[in-house]
C-alpha cells in the first residue's frame, strides 16, 4: 500500500508542479520549481532505496512497476532533473537580466520542464508496456517546445526534425509492441494484461518469430529516440539548439529513458527469440553509432554539437555493452548510463556558462576562459577529460569494464575495435575545451574575471565530484543496484 | 461480413496511396480525412459482427477526431487559398514515389504472411494491408518536403498502426487505442503549433527552408 502511494507520488509531484506553475504568478516560478523538484528527488530516492530492500515494487495491477533496472535510470533522471532545476534558476535569471528572454516566458519554460520530468519519471515506473510507450512519446512532446524555446530559425528547424523523426520512430516501436502482444497470445490467451511481470512469466513461451520481429522494430523505433545511428540525425540539432539546462536533461537523462525501453523489451523477448540474435542487433547498431559519432567528432567546430555527437558515441557503447551480454560488460554498460548521464549534464552546464558569457557556440570564437571564468574553466577541463574517458573518472571505469567484458568473452577484435574508437574520439573531445580554456584572447587585457553565479556553478561541481568519486570507489548501494540490474538483464 | 472488412481495409490502403501522390496540400488533407473515416467505418463494421462495445466507441472517435476535427485544424492552420492549392515538392520524383510505394506495399503484405499469426476478428491479409499503410505513411513523411505533408504521412502511419491494433488485439481494452488517440491529439497540438511557428518564422512550410543545421 505504501509502495503504491510512493510510486504515484514520484510522478504526481512533478505533474503537480506543472499545474501550480501554470496558475502561479511569475515571481514564484523559480521557487515553486525548486521546492517541487527537491521533493520529487527525495521521493525518488526513497523508492529506489525500497527497491534495494525488496527487489521490485509494483502498484495498480502491474500498471506501475519499478525494479533495479528501471531504478538505475530513475536515479540518473532524478539527480539530473533536480540539478538542472537549480541550474535553470541561475541560467534563466541571467537570461532575464540580459533581456534575452521575457519574464512571461518563465512560465512556459517551467510548465514544460515539469512535464518533461514527469514524463521521464513515468517511463521508469511504467509496468504496462502501453504506458511505457506513451510515457516515452510524452518525453518528446514535452521537450520539443523546449528545444524551440528561443524561437528563432535554427531552434525551430531542430524541433521539427526532432518531432518528425522521433514520432516516426515511436510508431515503429508501437508496431513492435503490438507484435509483442500478439506473440503472447499463444501462452496467455487473446486478452491478457500487457505488463512486464505477466510477460516475463510467460517469456520462454512467446512466439519466437514474432518476439524477434518485435524486438527489432523496438530497437529501431526507440533507438531513434536513443540516438543510435543511422537514426540519430535529429540529435545533434536538438541537443545543440535547446537552452543549456534542457540540453543537459535531453542528453543526460532522456536518452537513458529510451534505452530503458529497448532493454526492457530485450529482457522479455530474449528467452523466446534467443538472446544471441537480439544481442547481435544491439551490437550492430551500437558499433555503427560509435563509428558515425567518431567521424563527426573529428570534424566538429561547434562545442554543443561536439557534446551531442559524444552522446551518440556513448549511447552506442551502452548498446554494445548490453549486446556483449556478459556480467562485466553489463555492469559497465549500466554504470555508463549513470556516469555518462552525470558527466554530459555537467558539460552542458559548464558550456552553458560559456554561452551566457560569450554568446557563441563556435569553438574558435572563445578564448581565455581560464582568466574570464576560472571556476567554469576548471569544470570544462575536468569535465572534458571525464567525458572523453580519462582515468580516474567514472566514465573511464565504465568503458574499461565494457572492453574487459569483450576480452573476457574472447572477442579480441571487437574489444580492440571499441578501444580504438574510444581513443580516436578522445583527442577531438578534449582538445577544443583545452584550447578554449587556455589559449590567449587577443583582447586579453580586457577580459574581466566574472563568474555568473553560484547557482550556475554548484550543480556542475556536485556532478564533477560524483563522477570523480564513482571513478575511484563505487558506493555500496549503487554497486548493489547495478548488480541487481545486471541480473535482470541476464534473466 | 469479412468481405466488407476486407473491402474497407483495401480502400484504406488506396487512400494512403492517394496521399502519397497528392498534388496539393488541400487534397492531401482530404486523403487523410478519407482514410480516417474508412478506418472508423471498419471498426464499426467489426462491432456489428462482434458486438464488442469498445469497437463502436473507437470507430466513432476515429471518425470524429481523425476524420473531422484534425483535418479541420490542419486546414485552418494552412488557410490561405494560394497555399492550399499550391503544387508541392517531392524529395523523390513522382513516378519513383509511385513505384517505391508499390514496392513497400508488397513488402508489407509479404512480411505479414510470414509472421505466425493468431487470427481473431480480422483475417491475415488485413494485417498485410495495415503494415503496408504504415510503411506508405512513413515513406510519405520521408519523400515530401512540405511540413504539412510530413505531418499527414505520420498521421496516416498512425492510422495503419491502429489497424494493426484492430487485427492483433481487439480485446486489448482501450489502452492502446486511447494511447493512439491521445498521441494524435497532443501530437497535432505540438505539430500544429510548430507549423504555425514555421509560417511566421520562414513564411512557408517548405522544410527545405529549414536546412541550416548541418554536420
Amino acid at each position: 500500500m505504501t509502495d503504491s502511494i510512493l510510486l504515484v507520488a514520484v510522478v504526481a509531484v512533478p505533474l503537480g508542479a506543472a499545474l501550480v506553475s501554470l496558475v502561479c504568478s511569475l515571481r514564484f516560478q523559480i521557487a515553486i520549481a525548486l521546492l517541487f523538484q527537491v521533493v520529487a528527488f527525495g521521493l525518488a530516492l526513497t523508492v529506489i532505496a525500497r527497491v534495494l530492500q525488496v527487489g521490485h515494487i509494483g502498484a495498480f495491477a502491474h500498471w506501475l512497476y519499478l525494479d533495479s533496472l528501471s531504478s538505475v535510470v530513475m536515479l540518473v533522471v532524478t539527480i539530473v532533473s533536480v540539478l538542472a532545476t537549480f541550474y535553470s534558476a541561475g541560467y534563466l535569471r541571467h537570461e532575464l537580466h540580459e533581456k534575452v528572454i521575457k519574464s512571461d516566458e518563465l512560465r512556459k519554460y517551467f510548465v514544460l520542464f515539469h512535464l518533461f520530468v514527469f514524463a521521464m519519471l513515468l517511463v521508469t515506473i511504467s509496468g504496462n508496456l502501453g504506458l511505457l510507450w506513451t510515457a516515452i512519446s510524452a518525453t518528446t512532446l514535452a521537450s520539443a517546445p523546449l528545444v524551440d524555446f528561443y524561437g528563432s530559425h535554427e531552434p525551430l528547424e531542430a524541433a521539427w526534425k526532432y518531432i518528425v523523426l522521433t514520432v516516426a520512430g515511436s510508431l515503429l516501436a508501437l508496431l513492435g509492441l503490438l507484435l509483442l502482444y500478439q506473440s503472447g497470445v499463444g501462452p496467455l490467451g487473446n486478452s491478457y494484461d500487457f505488463s512486464i511481470p505477466v510477460l516475463a512469466g510467460a517469456a520462454p513461451h512467446l512466439s519466437p518469430t514474432l518476439a524477434a520481429t518485435a524486438f527489432l522494430l523496438i530497437l529501431v523505433g526507440f533507438g531513434t529516440k536513443a540516438g543510435l545511428a543511422p537514426m540519430h540525425s535529429w540529435l545533434p540539432d536538438a541537443h545543440s539548439q535547446a537552452p543549456s539546462p534542457i540540453c543537459a536533461m535531453l542528453s543526460g537523462a532522456e536518452l537513458n529513458c529510451a534505452m530503458l525501453g529497448i532493454f526492457r523489451v530485450y529482457t522479455l523477448t530474449a528467452a523466446a527469440a534467443g538472446a544471441a540474435t537480439l544481442r547481435t542487433g544491439m551490437l550492430v547498431f551500437g558499433l555503427l553509432s560509435m563509428i558515425v559519432a567518431v567521424v563527426f567528432l573529428i570534424s566538429q567546430r561547434n562545442f554543443k554539437r561536439l557534446l551531442a555527437y559524444s552522446s551518440v558515441e556513448q549511447m552506442g557503447l551502452i548498446s554494445v555493452g548490453v549486446g556483449l551480454g556478459n556480467p562485466l560488460a553489463l555492469i559497465g554498460a549500466l554504470l555508463l548510463m549513470v556516469t555518462h548521464g552525470f558527466t554530459k549534464c555537467l558539460m552542458f552546464f559548464a558550456t552553458g556558462n560559456l554561452l551566457l558569457r560569450f554568446r557563441s557556440t563556435t569553438i574558435r570564437e572563445i578564448q581565455g576562459v581560464v582568466r574570464a571564468m576560472p571556476w567554469t574553466a576548471l569544470l570544462l577541463v575536468g569535465g572534458a577529460l571525464a567525458i572523453a574517458g580519462a582515468p580516474p573518472f567514472g566514465v573511464f571505469i565504465s568503458e574499461f569494464s565494457i572492453i574487459a567484458g569483450a576480452f573476457a568473452g574472447h572477442l579480441w577484435v571487437l574489444g580492440s575495435l571499441i578501444a580504438a574508437l574510444l581513443l580516436l574520439g578522445f583527442i577531438p573531445l578534449v582538445v577544443p575545451f583545452h584550447r578554449m580554456t587556455f589559449s590567449n584572447a587577443e583582447t586579453g587585457g580586457e577580459v574581466a574575471q566574472a563568474e555568473l553565479s553560484t547557482l550556475t556553478l554548484l550543480p556542475a561541481f556536485i556532478l564533477l565530484g560524483a563522477v570523480l568519486v564513482i571513478g575511484v570507489w563505487i558506493p555500496d548501494p549503487l554497486d548493489q543496484l547495478l548488480h541487481h540490474a545486471a541480473t535482470v538483464l541476464t534473466r | 461480413m469479412a468481405l466488407a472488412e476486407a473491402v474497407l481495409a483495401t480502400l484504406i490502403l488506396i487512400a494512403t496511396f492517394a496521399l502519397l501522390i497528392a498534388r496539393q496540400v488541400r487534397g492531401a488533407i482530404n486523403c487523410y480525412a478519407a482514410q480516417s473515416i474508412l478506418l472508423g467505418g471498419l471498426a464499426i463494421a467489426m462491432f456489428a459482427g462482434s458486438r464488442l462495445p469498445h469497437l463502436l466507441v473507437l470507430g466513432l472517435l476515429t471518425i470524429g477526431i481523425k476524420g473531422i476535427v484534425i483535418p479541420a485544424v490542419v486546414r485552418y492552420q494552412v488557410r490561405g487559398s494560394s497555399y492550399q492549392r499550391r503544387e508541392i515538392a517531392y524529395y523523390v520524383g513522382f513516378p519513383t514515389a509511385l513505384i517505391l510505394g508499390a514496392g513497400l506495399s508488397l513488402v508489407g503484405l509479404v512480411a505479414a504472411s510470414r509472421l505466425p499469426f493468431h487470427p481473431y476478428l480480422l483475417s491475415e491479409p488485413v494485417l498485410g494491408l495495415a503494415i503496408a499503410v504504415i510503411l506508405l505513411g512513413l515513406f510519405t513523411t520521408m519523400a515530401r518536403r512540405d511540413a504539412v505533408l510530413q505531418l499527414a504521412g505520420l498521421l496516416a502511419a498512425e492510422n495503419g498502426l491502429l489497424l494493426v491494433g484492430l487485427v492483433v488485439s481487439p480485446e486489448l481494452g482501450l489502452l492502446i487505442e486511447f494511447a493512439l488517440v491521445l498521441d494524435v491529439v497532443i501530437g497535432v497540438a505540438v505539430m500544429g503549433f510548430l507549423i504555425a511557428r514555421m509560417h511566421e518564422t520562414v513564411a512557408s512550410t517548405d522544410t527545405s527552408e529549414l536546412s541550416r543545421l548541418r554536420g
